[in-house]
């Protein structure tokens, strides 16, 4: 019964293109958005996930096995509301083999490198590459470099990331789920850069 | 180690389960409420266990008495050894061993005591049939497999052998912090010799300590406590073998915990191999074990806590896995290198994994009180070692959560072969590099819902939802951290026991057939996932759950299973050589001219396209298949070797350039139009499944129409009826009313004619009236008569006249005569009963002439 209710909704979405479904509902001010976490094991993903749903930090956390979700719903300025699908992958390389299941059809994606680890910035690097081959081609990426905090153990600089983000048409920003700094930030900048639905 | 922890903690940690993992928040309360009921459950199936293993050792018995006796005596002696041997560890040499060994307190259990300074124990003899008939089924494996190993001469063994010879010298020192000391200790005076290029060991004591050394010749000591060569020890094994007429007696006597037995049927059987009999017992031994059905309920209502480590070994057959000193050798490995630092391949990847590991390691149950340091270095060992093991395999996240579950419940070697069976044998193929078995079966995972819940998966295709997003970290994580603890380790239980990745689709459809009411109504796919992820994780009804998993998806078999995956594997297999083809090209983008010359010209990209497709197919049998898979990857860069020189050797390097500029341009806008074309598919694709969606609906709006038709037609049917009955109705009505008319003259007359009847009285009355008043009127009518007639009898007396006289007289006497006797007659009737017509008329007649009387009377009544 649910079915045939739902039928025109559906066919509705349809018309806004094949992103639709994922870039938000007909609503111009209700967005909903897929947003997708990758990055190498390790850099904080889930960390910074927790840290802007509930507001915690757990310097223990467990490892991702698989993929994680959580949602969050945030309101702009232009009182707007932009409700935040995330699916926070794992990080080992090898689960890359899984990962377009949920980078499919995100209309964020959220590439994440630890700032004291190069290693995770080449590895942030291959994330852009893949999604730029296989994610949506309207996709909004952003780059953050994490660990913010741990400043005196950098080794990416600020202006490796801002370059190598400009050079791909990617918001740039670095975070520390440890102390909060910029995470808020983060998710209001992307919703910002959200395409809005035009009015129908 | 891991129940004593488990028992402190109950007590002290209240935001901790009796397990010792953390509970989340939310979940406290609930958890709490089950407790007791968690509490009461294990009660029952500790009793429960308990009785079916007396049971089974009192079935075991008969068979081999004496047997038994003499191994009851050996054990025995073996048990003492061991506890002397950890007592002196346990005041010397502790400070490498791992868990802290506080207790000494009233461990009852001999087993568990030892395990606490032991990396090795045995199982409770208790348990030996079970683990007898669970092992069976190793070892037929294992003896295909070794088939393949002496053929194919498996690294492993080899790297046994080189560090075999390193041992003799470094075994003491080293062995201390893996410890080993026990076996050493016991073992001091065992000397290896290598023969024949092959490690071999001679066993010298009983059943507890040592075991027949796995890579090749071991002899059975059961039969001897004493050493003995190889020489015997073939006829020793063959002797055995034959000796029983069946299997059932031969099990029997392996069971009462004598362990040894168990070794030949494992590399042992490289003996065999050329002896084409080794299988024997592997085929056929279900109908010697009758209470299997039970032990299988037993299983689906739970493994009792204090149990439960040593049943998932007999399940995984640990016993029969393991080769003596392999782990150990294992973990020598892994220092050698370190000293070494080698630069091959595969130390970069076993660097990569170390790296992984260490990463994981403070992630894996953090928090959990018996991870603590040592713990901690036990779970690196052991993931260490298994990499080593399988370096098709290595690391992959997921495996700390296994191997920490299982270092929680045994001791950490045989953790090791725990793990090795669950991976090796139950995951096959499931997390190495490509995880390709794990994707497959999300497939199959997906097609199995789309069978049995219909309307949810629509519902969640609506959405937006693919099942596989949930459904994948379940599997993978074969839902730790997904479900209540408790519910974890129940479907542990049975998947164990069967051997097989079964109960992993039944449990996930059991939690679909859960939730998948309330998935309908969400409305957004946030909403869906965010509500299945939490109610999973409440699932706190572990019986529930796992008997919903087992008794309500019973068409969901291994066979089935294994048919669906030949049917998807295919997909699987091109998207994953898809990909490791472009990370190639990605990877090694000098590469990419030749290889795009290559592949317009030259035959050996033909012979490249097979190796890989001769790959894929590896990959599909699965076994071996990466080694495989490394040497066709090594050949194609043999290959592409081969076609550089050729490439320079063409006349003209220019316009070579020019012409691979040209061809790479050409081929990269190919490259896009396909994926347009694909895009372009893709939503093609998507809008035709939308449509056959609708045309599903259609369809049901059709039925619905059809059946809405149905009833009108039957609601006109009614009113049909309904206006029949109606007239009916209204001709009753009338009827009635017909009789109510009648009813009210009929009353009428009866009033009428009472009247009448009042009237008829009343003039009655009168007539009686008048009738007594002619009656005085008669009386007195009668005195004057008289009177008169006494007149003239007496001036008759006077007159005298004779003649004319007398006959006037007698006339006047008649008269006289007849007027009397009716006023008589009247004074008569009023006197007695005034009513009855016929005794008045009777009287009459009886009085009177009926001519006289009846005028008479006519004349009252007209009065």
């Amino acid at each position: 019964m649910g079915c045939s209710s739902s039928l025109p909704d559906r066919s509705s979405g349809r018309l806004v293109g094949p992103n639709s479904e994922n870039g938000g509902a007909p609503d111009s001010k209700n967005l909903r958005v897929k947003l997708v976490l990758l990055g190498d094991s390790g850099v904080g993903k889930s960390c910074i996930v927790l840290r802007f749903v509930r507001g915690q930090f757990d310097p223990t956390s467990k490892v991702t096995v698989g993929a994680s979700f959580l949602s969050q719903t945030i309101a702009l300025q232009d009182s707007t509301t932009v409700k935040f699908e995330i699916w926070d992958t794992a990080g080992q390389e090898r689960y890359a083999a899984l990962a377009p299941l949920y980078y499919r059809g995100a209309a964020v994606a959220v590439v994440v490198y630890d700032i004291t680890s190069p290693e995770s910035f080449s590895k942030a690097q291959y994330w852009v590459k893949e999604l730029q081959k296989h994610g949506s081609p309207d996709i909004v990426m952003a780059l953050v470099g994490n660990k913010a905090d741990l400043h005196e153990k950098r080794e990416v600089s600020v202006q490796e990331g801002i370059d190598y983000a400009e050079k791909n048409g990617m918001f740039f920003i670095e975070t520390s789920a440890k102390t909060a700094d910029n995470i808020n930030q983060l998710f209001e900048e992307i919703a910002k850069r959200l395409p809005r639905p035009t009015a129908q | 180690m891991a129940d004593q922890s488990f028992n402190l903690l109950h007590t002290l940690e209240p935001r901790r389960d009796s397990y010792g993992f953390a509970l989340r928040p939310q979940h406290a309360q609930r958890y709490r409420q089950y407790a007791n009921i968690y509490k009461e459950e294990e009660g029952e199936r500790s009793d429960r266990w308990k009785d079916f293993l007396e049971q089974l050792v009192g079935h075991a018995q008969p068979c081999s008495s004496e047997k038994e006796h003499k191994e009851a005596l050996q054990t025995e002696a073996a048990e003492q050894k061991l506890e002397i041997n950890s007592e002196r560890l346990g005041e010397g040499e502790d400070t490498s061993n791992k868990k802290s060994s506080t207790d000494g307190s009233s461990e009852s259990d001999r087993e568990t005591k030892a395990s606490k300074v032991q990396t090795w124990a045995q199982i409770r003899s208790s348990l030996g049939v079970i683990e007898n008939m669970m092992s069976s089924r190793v070892k037929k494996n294992k003896n295909i497999k070794d088939e393949l190993i002496t053929i194919g001469g498996e690294k492993n063994l080899q790297s046994i052998e080189k560090t075999g010879s390193l041992k003799a010298s470094e075994e003491f020192e080293e062995e201390v912090c893996v410890n080993d000391v026990l076996i050493d200790s016991v073992n001091a005076s065992i000397a290896e010799n290598a023969e024949d290029g092959i490690y071999e060991s001679k066993n010298s004591t009983g059943s507890e300590v040592i075991f027949g050394n796995g890579v090749s010749h071991n002899e059975n000591s059961s039969m001897e406590e004493i050493a003995m060569d190889d020489g015997v020890s073939y006829s020793v094994n063959t002797g055995e073998r034959k000796k029983p007429v069946n299997d059932g007696i031969y099990v029997s006597v392996d069971t009462i915990g004598v362990e040894n037995a168990v070794s030949d049927g494992f590399y042992g059987s490289v003996n065999y191999i050329g002896a084409e009999k080794p299988v024997e017992d592997g085929f056929s031994f279900d109908p010697f074990f009758p209470w299997k059905e039970e032990l299988e309920s037993l299983v689906r209502g739970g493994v009792p806590k204090d149990l439960r480590g040593e049943v998932w070994q007999a399940f995984v057959g640990v016993k029969a896995r393991r080769v003596e000193r392999y782990y150990h050798d294992l973990l020598a490995q892994e220092r050698n290198t370190n000293k070494n630092k080698e630069n091959d391949d595969l130390s970069t990847a076993a660097s990569k994994w170390k790296r992984q590991i260490e990463k994981d390691i403070p992630r894996t149950f953090p928090g959990h009180p018996a991870l603590d340091e040592n713990g901690r270095n036990s779970l690196r060992r052991l993931l260490l070692a298994y990499a080593r093991h399988n370096p098709s395999v290595g690391y992959c996240q997921a495996m700390n959560f296994f191997a920490g579950l299982l270092l929680l419940l045994m001791p950490e070697e045989n953790a090791f072969w725990a793990l090795v069976g669950i991976l090796d044998d139950y995951f096959e193929g499931y997390y190495t590099e490509e995880m390709i078995e794990s994707q497959v079966d999300q497939l199959v995972f997906e097609e199995l819902m789309r069978e049995r819940f219909p309307k949810l998966v629509n519902h969640l295709d609506y959405l937006g939802v693919q099942v596989a997003w949930i459904s994948g970290p379940w599997f993978l994580s074969i839902f730790m951290n997904m479900l209540p603890w408790e519910s974890v380790l129940r479907v542990w239980d049975v998947l164990l026991y069967e051997e097989n990745r079964v109960m992993l689709f039944r449990t996930a459809l059991a939690l679909m057939e859960f939730y998948g009411p309330a998935l309908v109504t969400t409305k957004d796919a946030g909403d869906a996932t965010t509500l299945l992820q939490s109610l999973a994780g409440s699932t706190f009804d572990s019986s529930q759950l796992v008997l919903t998993a087992c008794m309500g998806f019973l068409a969901v078999t291994e066979a089935r299973l294994e048919e669906l995956r030949e049917k998807h594997r295919p997909a699987v297999l091109v998207v994953v050589e898809e990909r490791s083809k472009k990370g190639r090209v990605w990877k090694d983008s000098k590469g990419l001219a030749t290889k795009l010359y290559s592949f317009k010209h030259d035959p050996g990209s033909l012979i490249e396209e097979k190796k890989t497709s001769k790959g894929g197919e590896m990959l599909a049998k699965g076994d071996k298949s990466h080694l495989e898979r490394h040497s066709s990857n090594l050949d194609d860069l043999l290959d592409r070797l081969a076609v550089d020189p050729e490439v320079d050797s063409l006349p003209d390097l220019q316009e070579q350039v020019v012409w691979l500029k040209v061809e790479l341009c050409r081929l990269l806008e190919e490259k896009r139009s396909a994926v347009l074309r694909a895009e372009e598919l893709e939503t093609a694709l998507m809008e035709m499944v939308k449509q056959d969606n609708r045309r599903q609906l259609s369809a049901r709006v059709e039925q619905l129409e059809q059946e809405v038709a149905h009833l009108q037609q039957a609601l006109t049917d009614k009113k049909e009826q309904e206006a029949a009955m109606l007239k009916v109705l209204m001709r009753v009505e009338q009827e009635q009313k017909v009789t109510e008319d009648a009813r009210i003259c009929a009353e009428r007359d009866a009033a009428a004619q009472k009247y009448a009847v009042h009237v008829l009285q009343e003039k009655y009355e009168k007539a009686m009236g008048s009738l007594a008043e002619m009656e005085k009127r008669v009386v007195m009518a009668e005195s004057m008569l008289e009177a008169t007639l006494q007149y003239q009898t007496g001036q008759v007396k006077a007159h005298c006249s004779p003649r004319a006289l007398p006959n006037q007289g007698s006339t006047q006497e008649n008269t006289r005569k007849s007027l009397l006797p009716f006023g008589l007659g009247w004074r008569d009737r009023n006197k007695s009963k005034p009513a009855s017509a016929e005794e008045y008329s009777v009287s009459k007649s009886t009085n009177e002439p009926i001519d006289a009387s009846t005028p008479q009377k006519r004349t009252s009544e007209q009065e």
